[in-house]
């Protein structure tokens, strides 16, 4: 015993072997909160869809309650016999309450278990693949669209900093100098997914649609790239940690009510910043390939759009591509407009003062409950508005966008310049 | 501690570049060699981080390997690729190509062996062999890490973060707590301040250039 413990203290004493095990650990639970979230997200959609719309959404995956009556029970409502069998009288609230849920043909599950049912009926659907398609980039192709946003995740910060008797550890699969950047280049890669998808189809559709797909997609980086400098040169610095370290010490970039965030030149600054934010999301929303930017996937153009001869788990990758951009996406903005982690109105310092674990915790909490936040609002807007037109798609993209952002670039200068 | 992992590295990215580089001229589909050169591109921008140069690292992602290669791609992917896989290349084009490729790897050798460190440096076998050696949980007291041999050469100039942000006009503390090389922060300043005037005279090559295209492009309608 006295040697394991030994064997790890010497492991965890060395520098590489300690970084290599946190950061194997921060990027297991980094990739299961994203995949967590895809299923999550697909869920809230079509719940959120529901609602909007006004019908019920999915409901139809619970857990049945008609089961028990496989064990013995032979009356029609199988929730007296639940309540019976507790001994809870009808007419209690406990009784009532469960009949105002409904509980009473089935265990509700909210719709739920949805998602991973769709999961496995897309597993054990049968795999078509047409015989005129160019095999290697057909199979590839759905790679290439699911991995991009993944690795795009590893710089989000999700939680400060921790300092164990080892080292510390920066809760951040990886620190890098260049945060936003590196985002932007990996998820940009996506564009080869679609494009070879849409090629490698051998059809007219697809290939139509992964031409809109890359087109869209380069359009909209460089408007996204040029939206964020005014908010880099506020922050002096490309790291996230630090970015949303400075935005727990001095107001978050939309909120800034707190710290530094209170100066005259702050608050200045609020309008460029507002802009790039208008900015940033629908770029954000196009780069998702989200209605109403979902041109490449746009049924009533294009049959199907890129995807339209695969099947199966093959076309269910391209989905969960699509649903890991958008977290990913909402990450991004939650990290560089609304405090990442932050809890706000410097509860972090008084919490991190008090005792280190619990406030990563409450900062990973935090950054979760931003995220679903933002996802609504994805899922929202895409309920809310319907699919621009082609060129509308482009001229928003190269003639709105591109100069307003130049344009405020100046203007934040101009702000940082003159009122100090 | 940290150059032995990016020593290996090196190796096995500059490894597999060189192999995409190879595979965009030996594939005869157009596509194919399209995804070699992004492949090469991507492994370039890794041997880049691996220097510690981030910032030109993903610069060679955003710029090359994510938006100039998607254009190649999309003009490739118009063409009749079954047509283009059964050119038949002729022999004193290849002479061309033989002679104008030469010249570019003369000019890339002799830039690399001017550089400091180029010759008298170690072995690069023995540096690898020391390295993985590091790497044992065991071997941590026996070397301190100011020894471990640099990758890139031992004669090249070592970047220490703390002074670099102290030539940059930081004060001590912040100095202190850099941890990361400032690349962005250098490479900005030296554009924008040393090399300002050929940065702006090439930005307005660029725009003739985009302005061009853009004439050349354009259908003039009549009516």
């Amino acid at each position: 015993m006295n040697t394991i413990i030994q064997w790890c203290d010497s492991v965890l004493s060395n520098e590489i072997w300690f970084y290599l095990l946190t950061t194997v650990i921060k990027l297991v639970l980094i990739f299961a909160v994203i995949l967590a979230f895809v299923v999550l997200s697909v869920w809230i959609e079509r719940r959120v869809a529901g609602w909007i719309q006004d019908r019920p959404g999915p409901n139809r995956a619970g857990i049945p309650l008609f089961l028990l009556k496989r064990f013995g029970s032979k009356e029609k409502q199988p929730l007296k016999n639940v309540l019976h069998f507790f001994g809870i009288p009808e007419n209690s609230w406990i009784a009532n309450l469960c009949k105002w849920l409904r509980l009473e043909g089935e265990i509700p599950t909210f719709g739920l278990m949805q998602p991973c049912l769709d999961g496995g009926k897309l597993f054990l659907k049968q795999e078509l693949t047409p015989s005129y398609v160019r095999k290697v980039y057909f199979t590839i192709a759905p790679m290439l669209v699911l991995g991009p946003p993944m690795v795009a995740a590893a710089v989000i910060p999700f939680a400060s900093t921790v300092s164990t008797c080892y080292g510390e550890i920066s809760m951040c699969v990886a620190n890098l100098g260049i945060g936003p950047l590196w985002i932007f280049a990996i998820s940009g890669l996506s564009v080869y997914g679609l494009s070879l998808a849409g090629w490698s189809s051998n059809s007219k559709y697809p290939f139509l649609g992964g031409l809109r797909a890359s087109a869209q997609l380069i359009s909209y980086e460089v408007a996204m790239g040029l939206s964020v400098i005014p908010l880099l040169m506020m922050f002096g610095t490309l790291n996230l940690q630090d970015i949303v370290q400075y935005q727990a010490d001095n107001g978050w970039t939309l909120l800034p009510f707190w710290g530094e965030g209170l100066t005259l030149q702050r608050w200045a600054l609020y309008a460029p910043i507002a802009i790039s934010f208008i900015i940033f999301v629908t770029c954000v929303f196009a780069e998702a390939n989200r209605t109403p930017f979902d041109m490449a996937e746009c049924e009533t153009d294009l049959v199907g759009g890129y995807h339209t001869e695969y099947s199966s788990m093959k076309f269910a990758s391209f989905f969960m591509g699509e649903y890991a951009a958008m977290v990913v996406g909402s990450a991004l903005v939650v990290t560089l407009f609304f405090g990442g982690w932050s809890i706000g109105f410097g509860a972090d310092a008084a919490l991190a003062a008090w005792c280190d674990w619990v406030a990563v915790l409450c900062q990973f909490l935090m950054f979760l409950i931003k995220l679903v936040a933002f996802i609504f609002f994805f899922v929202w807007v895409r309920w809310t508005l319907p699919r621009f037109r082609w060129d509308q798609v482009m001229k928003l993209g190269w003639l709105v966008f591109l100069e307003v952002a130049i344009a405020n670039i100046f203007l934040a200068a101009a702000i940082m310049y003159f009122i100090k | 501690m940290e150059s032995a992992i990016s020593s290996i590295l090196f190796y096995v990215f500059a490894a597999a570049a060189v192999l995409c580089a190879f595979g965009v001229v030996a594939f005869r589909n157009p596509v194919s060699s399209a995804m070699n050169m992004a492949l090469c591109f991507g492994f370039t921008a890794a041997v880049y981080f691996g220097m510690g140069a981030q910032f030109l690292g993903i610069v060679q992602l955003i710029v090359y390997a994510g938006a100039i290669l998607v254009l190649f791609l999309f003009i490739i992917m118009m063409l009749d690729v079954k047509a283009e896989e059964h050119v038949r290349k002729s022999f004193p084009m290849a002479c061309i190509g033989v002679i104008i490729a030469g010249i570019f790897a003369g000019f890339v050798t002799k830039v690399a062996i001017s550089l400091p460190g180029a010759t008298d440096g170690p072995c690069p076998a023995l540096v690898l062999c020391d390295t993985i050696g590091d790497l044992a949980p065991g071997a941590i007291e026996e070397k301190p890490a100011e020894e471990t041999l640099a990758p890139y050469g031992a004669a090249m100039p070592k970047l220490n973060p703390a002074a670099a942000a102290m030539t940059l006009g930081a004060d001590e503390a912040t100095a202190a707590k850099a941890t990361a090389f400032p690349d962005t922060k250098l490479m900005g300043q030296a554009l924008f301040t040393k090399y300002n005037i050929p940065f702006v005279i090439l930005s307005f090559a660029l725009l003739a250039g985009t302005v061009g295209a853009v004439a050349l492009g354009r259908k003039i309608r009549k009516d």
